[in-house]
Formats: C-alpha cells, sequence, structure tokens
C-alpha cells in the first residue's frame, strides 16, 4: 500500500504541474478523440491525432479508449474527458441515440462534436457526422463479390457489433445489392456481433464447416470477421468461395495477393481523425458550419460528409496507403471552403 | 453471534460498527480533497454531477446484491434482471406507449418476479445460489437477448432523459436521492419491520430461525424478489442516464455489475456469511468506490488499470475488516 | 446387477447424451461428421477442456474460482507479449506464461488458506486484478505477431482431422486423472473437498491442498490461453472473459458435486464435448446463435438437478 500511495503521490505532483502548465494555454483547442471501444481499426486515429497536432498546432489531440465496447464506459470516459480539459471531441457513438445524452452534455460546456466513423441519430447537437458511408461502401463491396461470383449465387455476410449503428446500415446494403440481381444472387445467412477474435473465429469456423458448399461468396463488411474469414478460407484451402473484406489488416491484404480474397473496400479512419481535428479547431476559432453546405442524406442523419471509400482489388493493393492519402488529401483541401463559415 | 439477536448490535460492537461507516466517510472525505486540490477538473460542478450520478446507480446496484448477501447467499444474475426489467420497460413504453406510472412498477414487478424465480429454484433444489444464478444469468439473458433480437429500445418518453438530466443547484443529480430515499427505506426494513428482522435471522442461523418460527423459505425468496426489483431500479435509472433501454448496458450476461455489485456491500460491513447488514455502509462503500474511479481517471492513471486498483481495493477492504473483526472479538466484544 | 450400477456412473449419462445427439444431429446434416467439421469440434473442445479442468479441480476441493479467465487472459498476453516485444522463443515464451499462471494461482491459493476469506471473494478480487493488468500491458488492442510455428500448432492436424491443439489437452486429462484418483496430493483435495474437518483430523493439510488446487488451476488456465493464442493467431487481451460459465457447466454437466469431494474427469470431458456440439448443432440448424446461452443455462439448471436428485437417492437422506 505505501508503494501506491508514493506513486499516487507522485503523479498527483506531476498533474499539479502539468496543471499549472495547461492552464496557461486554455485557449488551445484540446481534441479528444474517442472510438466505441477497443478495436484496430481505430488505431490509426492515434497517428491522426499526433498529425494533427504537429500539423495544426494544437493544445492536444488524444486518442482515449473506453475499456471495452460498453456505453456507460464511453459515457463515463467522456464526462471525464471534459472535465479533464479537453474541449473538442471526436466520438464514435457507441448508440446512435444512447451516446445523444452525453453528446449534448459536451456541446452545452462549449465542446464541439463530430460524430466520426458512425452517426448519431437526429436531432443531435453534433456538429455533422464525418465517416464512412458504410451502407454504400457495403452496396458497391457486394457488387464487386457479385461480379466476382460471375453474377449468380449464395452469399454469406459476416459483419459487426449489434450496438455498431453501422451494422444495420450495412446489413441493408448487402440485401439491396442482393435483391437488384432479380434472384440470381441471394443472402443464405448472415452472422453479426462477431466483430472480436472469439465469437467470429468459433460462429465463423463453425459455419464454413457446416455450409461451405452451399455457398459461393462471402462479404465482410467489419474488420474482424474480414480476417478471421479470410484466415479460414486459406485454412481449408479455398479458392472457389469468393470474397469481398473490408479494411486493410495485413492479413487481408496478404490474403487477397496470394488469392483467396478478391479484394477489400477500404475506409479511411486516418483521414477521419486528421481532417476531423482539423474541422473541430476551426470551428473552435470561429468558423461556423454552412447550413445549406453540400451534405449527404443517409439513414441516421442528414448531415452527413463522406470520407472516402475505394476498392482495391489484386493490383491495387500495393498501394492502399496511397489511395487512401489521396483521397484524404482531396477532401481537406476543400473542406473548409465547401462546409464552413470562416470569418 | 452469541449474545447479539438478528442485528441488533449491543453497544461496543454498535461502537465498532460505527468505525467502519465512520472510516468510510473519513476516506471519502479525505480523497475529495486530495482529488480536488490535485486535478483541475475534480470539483467542477459538471464532474461532481456526473460522479454523483454514477455513483447513485452503482449504489443501487450494490443495494441489489447486499440483500441477498445477508441471507447469506450470492445472485450472480443481478446485471441480467437488470437488463431484463430495462428491455421490458422500454418494450412496454414504446411498443405499447404505456405512461410511466404504469411502466415504471411493471418493469420493477418483472424484476421482482424474475428475483422469485431464483428464490425458488435455490429454495426447492436446496443448491447453493452460486451455481443457481450463474445458470439464470445465462438463462435470463439469453432469452432476452433471444426475444429482442438484441435491438434497443431508442424512442422513449422523454421524462425519462429528462430526469437524468436534471440538475440541482449545478452540483446535485435527483438519481442520489432515489438512491438515498431506497437506502433509508432498506435500513427501515432491517430494523424496524418483522419481515426484514426474519431476514436477518433467516441468513444468520437457518436451522435456528426456522425453529423459531421464521419460514425460512419464504423468506429467502422475499430477498430474491426484493433483489430483483433493486436490480430493475437501477436499471431505469441507467436508462435515465443513457435514455435508451440497450441490452449490452450491463456488459455481456450482465457481468459488468458483478464487481460494483460486491464491493459496496463487502466495503461497507455486509459480511458474506449473512445475517449481518449495513445499509449505510454499502452505500458509502459504492460511493467510495465511484470517487475513486473518477478521480483515478482525472489523474490520467491509466484508464486500462482501473480494474487492478479496484481489485486491490476489494482484497484490501477484505483483509482490513477481517482484521477488524479479529481486534472486536479479542476486546471482548460480539463481532 | 453390474449393468445396473452402469448408469450410476458420472460419465454414462453424458456419454448417452453425447452418442444420442450425434446420431440425431447426422441424420439432419450428414456433414456433420464430416473431416473438416470433427476438426473444428476438436480445436474447440481441446481448448475448452483445459478450461473445465481448471475450475474442476476447484471444485473438488469444495471452492469457486472466479478467475481462471483473468489469469488465462493474462497468460495469454504474457506468452504473445514475450515473443513479439522481448524476442523470446516460443517454448521459453510458453514456460513462463505457465509459470506466471501458477504463481497467480498460488496467491489465491495461499490468500484462501492463510486468510480464511471465501474463496468466492479472494478470486472475485483477483480476477480484477489480473484482468487490469492484461488490459494495462496490452491498452486492449492485441498482439499481432505471433510466430508461425505457434500459429500452426494452434491450427494444423496431428493425424488425419485430429488437430496438434488436442495433445496437450488429452495429456491434460490422462493428467487430471491420474493426479485425482492416484496420487496422494489428489485424493488430499478430494479428501479437503468432501469433508474439510474429517480430513484435517485425519492429518491432510487443508492448506497444502488449497496451495495444490489453486496452483494446478492457474496453470492449467494459462495453458488454455496459450492454446487460444495458437489458434486464434493473435495474442487478445480479451482472452477469457466468457470462459465463467463453461468453466462450470462442463463439470457439473459431467457430474460434480459443488460442495466438493466428488468431480468425474469423464464426466467432465464429455461435458464439454457436449457444449461443443450444442454449439455446432445451433450453427448447422441455422437457430438464433443468441439461443447458446439460453442452453447452457438451461443445461446447468437441469443437469444440477439430476445430480442433486441422485445425490438425495444415494444418501437416502434429505439433505
Amino acid at each position: 500500500m505505501p508503494r501506491k500511495l508514493i506513486s499516487l503521490l507522485a503523479v498527483a505532483a506531476v498533474a499539479l504541474a502539468a496543471a499549472g502548465t495547461t492552464a496557461e494555454a486554455t485557449d488551445a483547442t484540446r481534441v479528444a478523440l474517442v472510438p466505441g471501444g477497443p478495436h484496430p481499426y481505430f488505431s490509426a486515429w492515434e497517428k491522426a491525432g499526433e498529425d494533427a497536432k504537429k500539423d495544426f498546432n494544437l493544445g492536444a489531440a488524444d486518442y482515449r479508449v473506453p475499456q471495452k465496447w460498453e456505453l456507460n464506459q464511453q459515457n463515463s470516459l467522456l464526462e471525464s474527458l471534459l472535465s479533464q480539459g479537453y474541449n473538442a471531441f471526436l466520438v464514435f457513438p457507441g448508440d446512435p441515440v444512447g451516446s445523444n445524452a452525453t453528446v449534448q452534455e459536451l456541446t452545452e460546456n462549449g465542446a464541439p462534436v463530430i460524430a466520426t466513423a458512425g452517426c448519431l441519430k437526429e436531432p443531435t447537437t453534433a456538429l455533422f457526422c464525418f465517416g464512412t458511408d458504410t451502407g454504400n461502401s457495403a452496396y458497391l463491396g457486394t457488387k464487386q463479390l457479385i461480379k466476382a461470383m460471375g453474377g449468380k449465387g449464395r452469399i454469406a455476410h459476416f459483419t459487426g457489433f449489434l450496438v455498431d449503428p453501422n451494422t444495420q446500415l450495412r446489413i441493408d446494403a448487402v440485401e439491396k445489392a442482393a435483391k437488384e440481381t432479380n434472384g440470381a444472387v441471394s443472402v443464405v445467412q448472415v452472422i453479426a456481433d462477431i466483430d472480436a477474435p472469439e465469437p467470429a473465429e468459433e460462429k465463423i469456423n463453425a459455419f464454413l464447416a457446416a455450409h461451405a458448399n452451399d455457398i459461393d461468396g462471402i462479404v465482410t463488411t467489419a474488420w474482424v470477421p474480414a480476417v478471421v474469414a479470410a484466415n479460414a478460407l486459406r485454412r481449408i484451402g479455398d479458392k472457389r468461395i469468393r470474397m469481398v473484406g473490408i479494411d486493410h489488416d495485413e492479413v487481408v491484404l496478404k490474403a487477397i495477393k496470394d488469392g483467396f480474397v478478391d479484394g477489400t473496400m477500404l475506409q479511411n479512419p486516418y483521414g477521419q481523425g486528421y481532417i476531423g481535428s482539423y474541422a473541430l479547431d476551426r470551428i473552435r476559432k470561429g468558423c461556423k458550419v454552412k447550413q445549406d453546405a453540400p451534405f449527404k442524406a443517409i439513414a441516421l442523419t442528414n448531415r452527413f460528409i463522406d470520407s472516402g471509400t475505394v476498392y482495391a482489388d489484386k493490383g491495387a493493393v500495393d498501394n492502399y496507403v496511397g489511395s487512401m492519402q489521396a483521397i484524404t488529401k482531396q477532401i481537406f483541401g476543400g473542406f473548409e471552403k465547401t462546409y464552413l463559415d470562416c470569418p | 453471534m452469541t449474545s447479539a439477536p438478528y442485528g441488533w448490535a449491543p453497544a461496543s460492537a454498535a461502537r465498532a460498527a460505527l468505525s467502519n461507516e465512520f472510516g468510510l466517510v473519513a476516506l471519502i472525505a479525505l480523497f475529495g480533497a486530495w482529488f480536488a486540490l490535485a486535478t483541475p477538473g475534480f470539483a467542477s460542478s459538471f464532474n461532481l454531477f456526473t460522479l454523483g450520478r454514477i455513483a447513485a446507480i452503482d449504489i443501487m446496484i450494490g443495494f441489489s446484491m447486499m440483500v441477498v448477501i445477508v441471507s447469506g447467499g450470492l445472485n450472480l444474475s443481478v446485471g441480467a434482471i437488470g437488463v431484463c426489467s430495462a428491455m421490458a420497460f422500454g418494450w412496454l413504453s414504446q411498443r405499447f406507449g404505456l405512461p410511466l406510472p404504469l411502466t415504471i412498477p411493471a418493469a420493477l414487478a418483472f424484476g421482482a418476479a424474475l428475483g422469485a424465480v431464483n428464490g425458488q429454484l435455490i429454495v426447492r433444489s436446496g443448491l447453493h445460489s452460486f451455481i443457481i444464478t450463474l445458470a439464470t444469468m445465462s438463462v435470463f439473458f439469453g432469452l432476452m437477448v433471444f426475444i429482442t433480437r438484441a435491438e434497443a429500445f431508442r424512442s422513449l418518453p422523454s421524462q425519462v432523459l429528462a430526469f437524468g438530466r436534471l440538475r440541482y443547484f449545478g452540483y446535485v443529480s435527483p438519481l442520489i436521492f432515489v438512491s438515498a430515499a431506497v437506502g433509508l427505506l432498506l435500513a427501515a426494513l432491517y430494523r424496524l419491520t418483522p419481515v426484514g428482522r426474519e431476514m436477518l435471522a433467516a441468513g444468520a442461523n437457518p436451522a435456528a430461525a426456522e425453529l423459531s418460527g421464521v419460514r425460512v423459505g419464504r423468506t429467502f425468496v422475499f430477498c430474491h424478489m426484493l433483489s430483483g426489483a433493486l436490480a430493475g431500479v437501477a436499471a431505469l435509472m441507467s436508462i435515465a442516464r443513457t435514455g435508451a433501454a440497450i441490452p449490452s448496458m450491463a456488459g455481456d450476461l450482465g457481468q459488468d455489475w458483478l464487481l460494483p455489485a460486491f464491493l459496496g456491500p463487502v466495503l461497507g460491513g455486509t459480511l458474506l456469511s449473512g445475517g449481518r447488514v449495513s445499509v449505510a455502509g454499502a452505500f458509502l462503500g459504492s460511493a467510495l468506490v465511484s470517487e475513486l474511479t473518477n478521480g483515478l481517471l482525472q489523474f490520467r492513471v491509466g484508464e486500462f488499470w482501473l480494474q487492478t486498483y479496484l481489485g486491490l481495493m476489494l482484497l484490501a477492504a477484505v483483509l482490513l475488516d477481517l482484521a477488524r473483526r479479529k481486534l472486536v472479538a479479542r476486546l471482548g466484544a460480539s463481532p | 446387477m453390474k449393468l445396473f450400477a452402469l448408469p450410476r456412473a458420472d460419465w454414462f449419462g453424458p456419454l448417452a447424451i453425447v452418442l444420442f445427439a450425434c446420431a440425431v444431429i447426422t441424420a439432419f446434416a450428414p456433414s456433420f461428421l464430416s473431416p473438416f467439421n470433427i476438426q473444428i469440434l476438436l480445436l474447440a473442445a481441446s481448448v475448452n477442456v483445459v478450461v473445465a479442468m481448471s475450475q474442476m479441480i476447484i471444485i473438488a476441493i469444495g471452492q469457486m474460482n472466479l478467475a481462471i479467465g483473468a489469469i488465462g487472459g493474462l497468460a495469454a498476453v504474457s506468452f504473445a507479449g514475450l515473443m513479439q516485444v522481448w524476442s523470446f522463443p516460443p517454448p521459453l515464451a510458453a514456460l513462463s506464461a505457465l509459470g506466471l499462471g501458477a504463481a497467480a494461482g498460488l496467491l489465491n491459493g495461499a490468500l484462501i488458506a492463510r486468510t480464511g476469506v471465501s474463496a468466492f471473494v479472494i478470486t472475485l478480487a483477483s480476477l480484477s486484478i489480473f484482468k487490469g493488468a492484461d488490459l494495462g500491458i496490452t491498452r486492449a488492442q492485441p498482439f499481432y505477431n505471433i510466430p508461425a510455428s505457434v500459429k500452426a500448432f494452434g491450427n494444423a492436424t496431428m493425424l488425419g482431422p485430429i488437430p496438434w491443439l488436442a495433445l496437450p489437452a488429452a495429456l491434460v486429462v490422462a493428467g487430471m486423472w491420474r493426479l485425482l484418483y492416484r496420487q496422494k496430493v489428489g485424493r488430499f483435495i478430494l479428501a479437503v473437498g468432501g469433508n474439510a474437518n474429517a480430513a484435517e483430523l485425519s492429518g491432510v493439510s487443508i492448506e497444502r491442498a488449497t496451495l495444490w488446487a489453486h496452483g494446478l488451476s492457474g496453470f492449467l488456465a494459462a495453458l488454455a490461453g496459450i492454446m487460444l493464442v495458437g489458434r486464434l493467431q493473435l495474442g487478445q487481451p480479451s482472452i477469457g472473459d466468457d470462459w465463467l460459465i463453461l468453466s462450470f457447466a462442463a463439470p457439473v454437466i459431467g457430474g460434480a458435486v459443488l460442495s466438493g469431494g466428488h468431480v468425474s474427469v469423464f464426466g467432465t470431458l464429455l461435458g464439454v464435448v457436449i457444449v461443443a456440439i450444442i454449439t455446432q448443432a445451433l450453427v448447422i440448424f441455422r437457430i438464433d446463435p443468441f439461443f447458446v446461452q439460453v442452453v447452457l443455462g438451461l443445461l446447468i439448471l437441469w443437469t444440477v438437478g439430476v445430480n442433486r436428485i441422485r445425490e438425495v437417492r444415494l444418501s437416502g437422506v434429505r439433505a
């Protein structure tokens, strides 16, 4: 106990000192990038925050993660971050409605909030939603899969957490793409809530063991199932079943190069973190969001800005970083002019 | 339990009991002062407001476990029952548009009913409450997820969220008053009513209680029903905080509630062997844990190490309590 | 008369269930007994049987260990971390992680034996401590760089559809059987679980039995964690989060008495197989996977009920 006490006191002393120094720069924008929970997709936000802090001279752009994928944890963390002095937030909503209450408390205390990579349901006090148009991405990915399957067959869809606002959008989009083939292609199974290694491994393996001969294509719209499915196809040595994945995990990219997976829908987490931090800083410096900006309308909100998505197949895989950087640069270049009114 | 029947404490033991609660108050005050001085944000009105809100919910979760510990048993399904109550509330409110004066009691009654299932299974089978509630935790949660297809209820009456956002004098959430009121009612239950005294007697020594006319089986079922209802209250308070009834609100199978459920009562001096309760202690214990969690987060002491600190605190509390009781026994008063 | 005694054996019921279930499922879905499916079943069951044994030995001594998941997770990330960050060779990393698990278990055992505080509270506290350490070390991010040899061990097959992972599992089952029924320590553990006072009076050291049981439990939990790292191909911090129910369900289905003193190694093994079959069957028949939880819980209730009836009938006295 004494040792813990001493270390706690030491931390307190440092905190006091830190509090002293930050007190001088109270006007600096301190951004907190807060995902819904631990997940490999958001690790790009950490670097994005660091780069944004450097490039735009921010007070802070810190990546802070709730201990687990649970709404109350995220809410407690957000409340604590506000009390710790953060005054701008990029938040992936733990729940499209359940997060609204806390977001409102943040904005009422003067901190602008941008819903990032996942949207809040209107009405919301968040400025806008900046992320992948997940419905569109899933739709395009499925269309690519259908093309690879030769226009007909049965699809299995593996997707993310049920608490993720994007999941239902993705399920609907895949269904829509299949319907457009007028019966040639059908979605025979949807397995959701498997965006974590153990349930993904268990359920995908069990599914393939039982039904591998009953499907012709797999579309995965969440990071972890994409990795697990790619590994599973490689393990059973299957190149008959076509697959389209999502995101840029090494495992998926290698599987594309080796021919087990046809391609992947890249998202732009780095761009979301980088441009989002920039936007928050501009807002705090007096810019306002244009009422008549060319927002997209999606299921949850009318104020949506697309952070970009690109299909990468075997040819494009090696330069995926380049593709995403190009998109980020393009969005960044026109962002302020398109969406903000600045003094 | 020699010269002290039920939970009534003779003067010397009362002093000992008092020292536990007093100790908790002192710790709360000390840590509070330290956090307020050492961090810029702890003492802000916003932080104290949100801290109070979270503490109120944790206190209620602690109460829900406490009433079962008193009977000498355990209720691992508090989280699962809480979530089931919450989803029942959501379903009645959103699907049928029933008004709050109907849905709130209905949700609590549902929680009590699930608790009754636990109680009956335990009493009828004679098995330890640990394994029964471990199983019912799975069954209740699984059925709930299966029935609701894990969909949340997001269109709840606006008064619910409004209540959670109410803020008196900028510092105080009314949720604290709810917890305090329930605490007072529980204290009255154990001190003043025959039912409460029977619960303590049955928990302390079921055989002796049976012989002295207490219907031990029925009393245990009441304890579990009360636990279920209190879990429902905690879940409704949690809904007030977010404005939505979400199936994952207490973690997988409701597991996330287990640690706070035990920490409060154990820190507060409620013995796991049953028969002895300290409502004030459970209240203060949960409050202390919430305060420490909030303060440690302010220090940015790696939010991931939080659980380790809580575990160490539980261990320390249990060992200290053991030492304290040994000391009291040696001094001649009954523990 | 001997034949009538057979149903009394703990493993008879579970074995009957396994055979029946296999027959029924294969009738509807012949792919159930395909080599690939058997491989999947064995991969799942191999890890789960080690988890179940880890809890079973604590049930044998009449206690409960809530921390096996946390110990397993901590050992798993330590194993992965030692290899990735400090470039330990896999065997050394595995030994270190196993040692860590045993040490964690011994800590639990020592606290329980020395302080007399209930195993429930001690392991609840240590669960938080180890889980927090697990998350703190990894910041909730998995270790991705797992050596190919470890990945192969966790996934490749050894003989036909039988995976390499089944080897440590089989060794654990055999070892546990020998320990409990042939070694002194095992008999002491069962004696303490059955009647601690009587055991103490006849010279058995409760403290030593407790230390042995918890040390072994921690060791086995760590082993399961390591095996999972191989199978999942990453050092995932959330390993162990969902072990609690399973760790009790399998021994209970196998005939374990929760107050201690009576467990069945083969019964527990069959319990694990039953759970694996049920999980698979639900996927095959496209029944909502959420239903697994309900089935597990009902299964526990049913078997403890049945065990209780057996217990009462055997003892002839209302306990």
